[in-house]
């Protein structure tokens, strides 16, 4: 039986709405920002009555930045595409690579197996700016500077600690007994793998190739160090938009607000599987 | 190119038409300004050609460049077609955001990266660069007649912007010294003095301020005679970059230094003196009564950003800050005015600090002597008279660009008193730090010791001891002291 009071419902809503409010505000305000002209932005006071434009988001998408200076060329399209495509392809590549090796931690005891983990997870804690410049001369002598597949690679410092210490938590949850029910029924360990431990870990693995997306799309240094420019992701491009003769602020807002929509999109979609798989990975016993 | 636009070009190179009436005469025909700017560097080109020196030597070359994503930038790609019509060579580049600016160039050079052959950089980021073996001392090229061609003229390029990027690598070597190795070569460069809202100080009934007194009461003045502005802009975040504008221009004036130079070479503090206190005090005071509420956040952008919005009455800062902010898109579009400022009321000019923006050459380049066909000529006159006359390559480091009458023009006419600002302080401008492998480090402490005082949490005097020990105790760690 309902007990809550009429006030406490009311209150209850109220401090709801004051904590979407608190967070959302950036948001709201960017988003508002990129419908306008850099001098509507700056006036004296700011007001959120302007008569609203979509010359930032036609800057960015015809890649044609129109300045007191004269017209500037922006690549603000193409480091969108490399965000896409360094992001996916990385977590790609390291949920191939990461989900046998955490079923391989999670379920197999073997020598040096928790040495091997740690090893892997302490990429983690490595200054990127250490690892990488070794990095970039071995990256040149092996021809793999400036490369789309050398970058995929080195973003595995990123995802794969992650990948591999999620999903081998989801799947030390799952009981090992349905797994040998279904060995005893003569499958073999690899059809175990793939029909019993597979589906039953899909939520966490879903949630950790999410976060492993917003971690890699959130990088910037990796490809600053190591690639050209035609190969940056949006995090750097974004930066573009900041020069000497000013910073144009509609357009880095129309930025962020094209360069969260992929990320939102999947969070949206996956999000079931983030909430349930996080938690779920998370609790033992 | 039709006829009689050809003529008139050639008239022009011939020297029987200036170059205002050809501009004209060729707006005549229908022809922008813009275009006939680029048409006419293209007959300066022509010209160039047949200066006897083998433009083509490296023909079928490519070389690459790591660039700032700046305005120098964008009149060096406008007029790049033709350097490679000159030279039949290709150019490619990789344009970066300043923000993440220096940490390519960085891990680019420290690395021992082949991938560039020149690059944009800033005088001091060679005081690291050079030492550390990754930039050429292009004296080599410079002075090789069978490298440079005879109408590059060096001597044109402004004696302090010129030696300010010359070091002998020792810690406290004069910069510009006769040993002194050329790392760099100026680009382009900012002098730091007033630029103002003529208005704002014409409502608050004060003058252009000619001296720090007279700076910290008109900036009180503007600001209460303003609603909802402060009355000064300069910078205050914890970065070196806060010490090296406005605050280190007027300082110097004054004839204090920030480290004193034994005769046996060892370097110590000098931030101490009375003076530099007497000083610090008047900055300080100036900050507290009319610098931006947020004054310790403030970079370049927040700087420029509130004097071109209209949120402050003036800045001292980079000239060229202000000439940006009087452009399109700023509430004060054309609002701006500009003034050489002296801090000290005994000195007879401005002798403002500079940033250059200059090109170096990576050591690990293997086709240097291509890159130095590149670099002579971006960093010719010819280029420099069409970047500045017709793009934002502003400020020339050339005299003979200060000196064409159709610049100066250009300028006077959008950016009052710019010119007689340039003209007044240009003598005076140099790098006034002392060159040293700890100028960052030492230079970001003064600015944190700065915010202290600025906040009061600690008396200026005090604060200005405290740090010449700690600088001192630091040159010492370093064998520097």
């Amino acid at each position: 039986m309902d007990q809550t009071s009429t006030l406490e419902k009311v209150l209850r809503r109220v401090a709801i709405s004051l904590v979407i409010l608190f967070f959302m505000f950036p948001i709201f305000w960017i988003v508002l920002m990129s419908f306008q002209t850099n001098e509507t932005i700056l006036r004296v006071p700011p007001s959120i009555v302007f008569e609203p434009t979509l010359s930032n988001y036609v800057a960015l998408i015809t890649g044609r930045l129109e300045t007191q200076a004269g017209t500037l060329e922006v690549n603000f399209m193409s480091n969108l595409w490399n965000s896409l495509f360094l992001s996916a392809g990385s977590v790609a590549v390291g949920l191939i690579l990461g989900i046998p090796a955490a079923y391989a931690f999670g379920r197999i005891k073997f020598r040096g197996s928790e040495d091997i983990a740690f090893t892997l997870l302490s990429f983690r804690f490595a200054p990127p700016l250490l690892v990488l410049l070794p990095l970039t001369i071995y990256f040149q002598k092996i021809g793999l500077a400036d490369t789309y597949f050398g970058l995929i690679w080195v973003y595995q410092l990123i995802v794969l600690p992650l990948i591999l210490w999620i999903v081998r938590g989801y799947f030390e949850d799952i009981p090992a007994d349905i797994e040998y029910a279904y060995r005893i029924a003569g499958h073999s360990w690899f059809s175990t793998f793939r029909k019993v431990a597979l589906p039953l870990a899909m939520p966490g693995i879903a949630a950790a190739g999410l976060l492993a997306f917003i971690f890699a799309w959130n990088n910037f240094i990796f490809a600053l160090v190591l690639a050209s420019a035609d190969k940056q992701p949006v995090t750097v491009g974004a930066l573009a938009f900041v020069t000497a003769s000013g910073i144009q602020y509609g357009q880095v807002a129309a930025g962020i607000v094209l360069s969260i929509l992929p990320t939102l999109a999947l969070a949206l979609y996956a999000q079931r599987y983030l909430v349930e798989g996080l938690s779920l990975g998370a609790v033992k016993g | 190119m039709y006829d009689k636009e050809k003529q008139l070009i050639d008239a022009y190179m011939r020297g029987t038409v200036s170059r205002r009436s050809m501009i004209k005469g060729l707006g005549a025909m229908g022809m922008t300004a813009a275009t006939a700017g680029v048409l006419v560097n293209a007959a300066a080109t022509q010209a160039l050609a047949q200066n006897g020196f083998d433009w083509k030597k490296h023909s079928g070359t490519t070389v690459k460049l790591l660039l700032n994503k700046h305005p120098y930038t964008d009149a060096m790609i406008a007029n790049l077609d033709n350097f490679k019509a000159l030279t039949g060579m290709d150019v490619v580049y990789d344009v970066f955001p300043e923000d993440v600016y220096f940490d390519k160039v960085t891990a680019a050079l420290s690395s021992g990266s082949s991938e560039y052959d020149a690059f944009m950089t800033g005088a001091y980021m060679t005081w690291t660069y050079g030492p550390a073996g990754w930039i050429d001392d292009l004296n080599e090229y410079i002075f090789d007649e069978t490298k440079t061609n005879p109408d590059y003229d060096w001597g044109d390029m402004l004696e302090g912007v010129r030696k300010s990027c010359a070091w002998n690598g020792q810690p406290g070597g004069e910069l510009g010294s006769d040993d002194a190795k050329q790392w760099c070569i100026p680009w382009g460069y900012e002098q730091n003095n007033l630029t103002y809202n003529g208005s704002m100080l014409a409502k608050a009934g004060v003058a252009v301020p000619t001296n720090i007194d007279e700076l910290v009461e008109a900036a009180a003045a503007a600001q209460a005679a303003n609603d909802g502005i402060y009355g000064i802009g300069v910078r205050g975040s914890r970065s070196w970059a806060t010490i090296h504008p406005g605050f280190l221009s007027g300082y110097s004036n004054f004839d204090q230094k920030d480290l004193n130079v034994s005769d046996d070479g060892t370097l110590s503090a000098a931030m101490n003196t009375k003076v530099s206190k007497a000083f610090h005090r008047k900055w300080v005071k100036m900050i507290q009564d009319s610098g931006a509420p947020d004054w310790s956040t403030h970079t370049w952008y927040q700087v420029g950003t509130d004097v071109g919005a209209g949120k402050s009455a003036m800045i001292y800062d980079a000239d060229i800050l202000g000439y940006f902010m009087n452009g399109g898109g700023n509430a004060m579009a054309g609002e701006l005015a500009y003034a050489p400022f002296a801090a000290n009321p005994a000195a007879s000019a401005p002798t403002p600090n500079i940033w250059i923006w200059s090109l170096s050459m990576s050591t690990f380049s293997k086709q240097k002597d291509a890159a130095w066909h590149f670099l002579q000529w971006a960093s010719g006159p010819e280029h420099g008279l069409f970047g500045a006359s017709q793009m934002d390559f502003v400020n020339p480091v050339r005299a003979s660009v200060w000196e064409d009458a159709g610049f100066r023009k250009r300028l006077s006419d959008s950016y009052p008193g710019y010119v007689e600002m340039h003209d007044v302080s240009a003598p005076g401008a140099s790098i006034k730090f002392t060159a040293q492998p700890l100028f960052f480090d030492l230079t970001t402490e003064w600015a944190a010791t700065l915010q202290k005082m600025v906040a009061s949490q600690v008396p200026v005097d005090e604060g200005l001891d405290q740090l010449a020990e700690s600088v001192n105790a630091q040159l010492k760690d370093a064998g520097l002291g």
